[in-house]
């Protein structure tokens, strides 16, 4: 019983950690950001498996784990109310060419960043952009103003 | 103003998105950020603590953590100080020092153990005056082992009581 309940433990606050930490720093995969993935994972496992090697264990964690996922995805799919609060609303960073500030600084992003995000998009200028969209993964989309190809 | 594109509204998405998102992410960061200065300031263990008590003939120290966690390895030293001649010392230990803790070794070892009234007796042998005597116990905890446990120690001198030592430990999960 207790792998199961340290399992869904782990999974809240892992869900709700990445909630606070902002989707932009857990879209980017630089060395650090992939060592550190790596050490959380290594320190995840031992807090819900401790020193069960077992192989009864490892399903009961993994399938634990796998329900939650479903869970967590069927539920902002059933309710829409739980959309923000599960997986985020997409922010508006750039109309028209101008770059909404407040935005970024919810976000904790520079223009620099941005425009750096448009460039392996293509895009010289956000004067280019018609909008550009932080969505919930964390990703920068980008569409071009009528006439920019 | 340009048309939004699907399913964004500028409301929504312009200006009120990470409007409540912010503060409660805030809020959490702060909360986990206290977490851990908690586990700085030993709230869940395991940095030792030193209980003692005295008697005319004698006086018992033990240093050992009073909060751990699961799987922790750590180590309780008791030091007694004879001042009188101890025949037969014995340290009578609660049963919360074995309940979900693994013994891995008790130095030196006692010359003699028993069970009486559940709690555990070590038989540590003559202690001169003036003496003093080092016992180590190296634990692990159990990660099963969750709650609070007495682990009092009491000192004897063959069949009569001379000094106890209150002592608890917190196991968290």
């Amino acid at each position: 019983m207790d792998i199961v309940l340290r399992a869904v433990v782990v999974y809240v606050f892992v869900l709700v950690l990445t909630r606070a930490v902002g989707r932009r720093e857990l879209s980017t995969l630089e060395p650090f950001d992939l060592i550190l993935l790596v050490m959380i994972g290594d320190l995840v496992q031992q807090g819900v498996t401790q020193n069960d090697f077992s192989v009864t264990g490892s399903f009961l964690a993994v399938g634990t784990i796998g329900v939650l996922t479903v869970i967590f995805s069927y539920l902002p799919w059933r309710f829409q109310i739980l959309r923000p609060v599960l997986e985020g609303v997409p922010t508006i960073l750039v109309e028209d060419g101008n770059v909404v500030e407040k935005n970024l600084k919810r976000h904790r992003l520079t223009q620099e960043e941005v425009a750096a995000a448009a460039r392996v998009d293509s895009i010289e200028s956000l004067s280019q952009v018609r909008w550009a969209v932080l969505e919930t993964n964390g990703q920068i989309s980008f569409i071009k103003q009528d006439g920019d190809s | 103003m340009a048309d939004t594109p699907d399913f964004l509204t500028l409301k929504h998405n312009r200006d009120q998105a990470g409007k409540r998102e912010v503060p409660i992410r805030r809020v959490i960061m702060v909360l986990v950020a206290l977490f851990s200065v908690a586990g700085l300031l030993n709230v869940f263990g395991q940095r030792p603590d030193t209980s003692k008590a005295a008697v005319p003939a004698a006086s018992i120290k033990l240093y050992a953590p009073t909060r751990v966690r699961g799987g922790l390895y750590y180590e309780a030293r008791f030091t007694i100080d004879a001042r009188q001649d101890l025949k037969k010392a014995m340290l009578v230990l609660d049963p919360g020092w074995l309940e979900g803790i693994t013994i891995n070794t008790i130095e030196p070892s006692p010359i003699g153990e028993a069970s009486h009234d559940g709690k555990l007796v070590l038989e540590l042998g003559h202690i001169p005056a003036g003496a003093t005597y080092l016992l180590f116990i190296q634990a692990q905890v159990n990660p099963t082992n969750i709650g609070h446990r007495s682990q009092d120690v009491a000192l004897y001198d063959g069949g009569t009581f001379l000094a106890d030592v209150n002592h608890a430990i917190t196991v968290y999960p």
